[in-house]
């Protein structure tokens, strides 16, 4: 008999020690989220996107206005302008005037806030003048303080300025809209507030179409890999012909159908984009379902339904939310294209397409109704653009070491 | 090969076959005849009406005589427009359209090509992060926003060309340019990932051993295989610039066929719609149609018939 003590040695703790795993353990979220903010562009794209649903969300209730409130006496105004300064401040507070492109009058305050339109007193075609009555409405003794100021257009080089009953030039100066941050539309509505109501309906639409998308496109793509064979093939043929249409083109006759609105936008979207996810789902699970573990599975008798949801789905995961936030900006394109070409939301609703579209016709007099919108747009499709691109190479796992 | 053509050119009409069938649908699933308007017509002429486009047929004797006019290449005649043909929007709009989206081919395949290889060539130099700055910027930012941004810096500011209209020839650098901001950006990306690829394999390892220049063994054998992803994605392109051009052609004031097709979706002119989508969907189709064979063609590794 041997002494098992003899035998074999004792293996101090110290080299168990030297076999642990000394890093921390990161679970998959983590590790996708640890690549993901490697990248600045995504995270960039993300802080963007959080903004945009904080200035959506929330923003119309700081402006001030509504969305559809007119107001006819402040139209077209720009965001910065240029104020003269209206005579007889001496009184009180010094109040200044904006010569609208309609050629009216707005008294504005020292701020920049601005006031009321200013009666018109009479044209004086002679010496190309339009003359206003510019006594402060807010002093006692209006009767008093009759200061004449009139609008002088008769120099061409000069441009609009404002006089005084003399016919001296005003001083001028540079101010910002205080009362309307983006200035006003052709009605005279705050575009801020239209901007943030567009955001709305920009992101309602694109996340519930790339929702739908995902769902349509998961079980269509789904069903079509794990069948495969001739199901397989019929089911992908359908989904060649319709991406072989050009799809707006489609997205253009649903709308036409279902008369432009907010719904029709949704159903137009979904009916038609869904084609590309089906695509991925299908490529992934065809390559899955060959693995042991889809075998194994299956050996111990789980049904098609659960192998589809529970075990193919998940492993294909990362695609799916690739192809899925690759949609959300799509269909904040094809939303502001198709209100672009006038098959939008209706009138009062506001939609960066739609506030894109009135502005197009005034571009030249008033761009900023132009570059609002525009630049929404631009700033939306480049955040999720990154958010997009920093997700696959976070989920990609060919990375994956 | 034959057998290869002839299947496409099946599964070309079964395709085309399906989009005529589904806009012939959809567009008779529309509430209301398309002489339901504000103003009521006497009865009279709203039946004379409709037995002379023969909306009365049974529907399914409507859609045959709607494919033997296509047959015949007739689209039939507009809804909305007495005496006018579908035929003759195309006619009148399809050439300027063309036009536009033959400059803008050319245009793409010009500049994005060469910044393509540029940019795979000195990848990671700022050459490299120059052109895909540009790119992102053509991949995101939406034509329409393209166009009206030129216009209004060249045209307004600038006053370098013209604002609207192609009466001189200037006139098309414009809707040029901001039609092919999309297609140039996303064939500058293609070009260069698919170089960047190509310039890992072993065989251009072979070639710069056995001593060869770098603007040989770029050009003799790197570009060949690195064109092949590029032509494959050229169809949907082209098809995409003939046809794409709804918005360019409003901003810019282009009577173009996409002028013809918004005021028919206005005019609610039904048969304008569906002869201009089954159009446009011909070119689509024809156009991947011709890529696809050319692709077998280029493609040495693609090897029809028996093996597959």
């Amino acid at each position: 008999m041997l002494d098992n003590a003899l035998l074999w040695e004792k293996v101090g703790h110290s080299e168990e020690a030297m076999e642990e795993i000394a890093g921390v353990h990161r679970s998959y979220a983590q590790d996708v989220w640890f690549r993901f903010r490697k990248r600045p562009s995504a995270i960039g794209g993300l802080a963007a996107v959080l903004l945009l649903l904080l200035f959506a969300g929330f923003g119309p209730m700081f402006t001030g206005h509504s969305y559809s409130e007119q107001n006819l006496s402040f139209v077209n105004i720009p965001p910065r302008f240029t104020a003269w300064t209206l005579p007889g401040g001496s009184s009180g507070v010094q109040e200044y005037a904006y010569i609208t492109q309609s050629l009216k009058l707005i008294r504005v305050s020292g701020g920049g806030r601005l006031l009321a339109a200013i009666p018109k007193a009479g044209d004086d075609a002679q010496n190309k003048r339009i003359l206003f009555a510019s006594s402060n409405a807010s002093s006692s003794n209006a009767a008093n303080s009759q200061g004449l100021v009139a609008i002088d257009y008769s120099d061409k080089e000069r441009g609009m300025v404002l006089t005084d009953e003399a016919g001296k030039m005003l001083p001028k100066k540079r101010m910002l809209n205080k009362s309307y941050l983006l200035g006003t539309d052709s009605l005279g509505r705050d575009l801020l507030t239209r901007l943030m109501y567009g955001a709305r309906i920009s992101l309602t639409v694109a996340f519930v179409a790339a929702i739908i998308n995902l769902l349509v496109g998961v079980i269509y793509g789904g069903i079509s890999g794990y069948l495969g064979g001739n199901a397989d093939n019929i089911m992908m043929r359908i989904v060649d012909i319709i991406s072989t249409i050009p799809l707006t083109l489609y997205v253009i006759l649903i709308m036409v159908l279902l008369d432009s609105g907010f719904l029709s936008i949704i159903v137009a979207l979904s009916s038609v984009y869904w084609v590309s996810m089906a695509r991925v789902v299908r490529g992934q699970i065809l390559a899955l379902k060959e693995q042991e573990f889809v075998l194994a599975a299956k050996t111990i008798g789980t049904r098609s339904f659960h192998i589809i949801t529970r075990h193919l789905i998940p492993n294909a995961l990362g695609p799916i939310i690739v192809t899925a936030t690759m949609l959300i900006p799509t269909a904040i394109f094809v939303e502001s294209f198709m209100s672009f070409i006038g098959l939008g939301v209706s009138a009062p609703m506001a939609s960066w397409g739609t506030m894109c579209n009135d502005a197009l016709e005034t571009m030249k007099s008033t761009p900023h109704q132009l570059f609002a919108p525009a630049l929404a747009i631009c700033i939306t499709m480049f955040a999720f653009n990154f958010i997009g691109d920093g997700l696959r190479d976070a989920l990609d796992p060919k990375l994956r070491k | 090969m034959l057998e290869y053509v002839l299947k496409r050119v099946a599964t070309m009409f079964v395709t085309l076959f399906a989009v005529v069938l589904l806009t012939f649908i959809l567009m008779h699933s529309v509430p209301g005849g398309p002489f339901t308007a504000e103003r009521k017509l006497p009865e009279q002429v709203e039946r004379a009406l409709i037995q002379k486009y023969k909306l009365d047929d049974p529907l399914y004797k409507q859609f045959f005589d709607y494919l033997k006019g296509l047959a015949r290449l007739d689209l039939g005649p507009s809804f909305k427009y007495e005496g006018r043909t579908v035929n003759e929007f195309i006619r009148e709009g399809f050439p300027l359209s063309a036009r536009l989206g033959l400059l803008s081919v050319g245009f793409t395949l010009l500049t994005a090509l060469p910044l393509g290889i540029l940019s795979a060539v000195k990848n990671g130099k700022w050459q490299d992060i120059l052109v895909m700055f540009i790119a992102t910027l053509g991949i995101t930012i939406p034509s329409f926003v393209i166009a009206t941004a030129l216009m209004y810096v060249f045209s307004f500011r600038l006053g370098w060309f013209p604002v609207f209209g192609v009466k001189k020839l200037n006139g098309y650098v414009l809707p040029v340019i901001a039609l092919s901001g999309y297609s140039l950006s996303f064939v500058a990306r293609l070009m260069r990932s698919s170089l960047l690829e190509v310039m890992g394999q072993d065989y251009i390892r072979t070639a710069r051993s056995k001593g060869l220049s770098e603007s040989a063994v770029i050009i003799k054998h790197a570009l060949r295989n690195a064109l092949i992803p590029v032509v494959t994605i050229l169809g949907p392109t082209i098809a995409g610039l003939i046809t794409g051009s709804f918005v360019i052609e409003k901003i810019f004031a282009l009577p173009g066929m996409g002028v013809h097709f918004v005021t028919s979706i206005a005019n609610r002119d039904y048969t304008a719609i569906m002869g201009i989508t089954i159009f446009y969907a011909t070119i689509l189709v024809a156009m991947v149609f011709l890529v696809d064979i050319f692709y077998v063609m280029i493609d040495p590794r693609i090897k029809l018939g028996r093996e597959s």
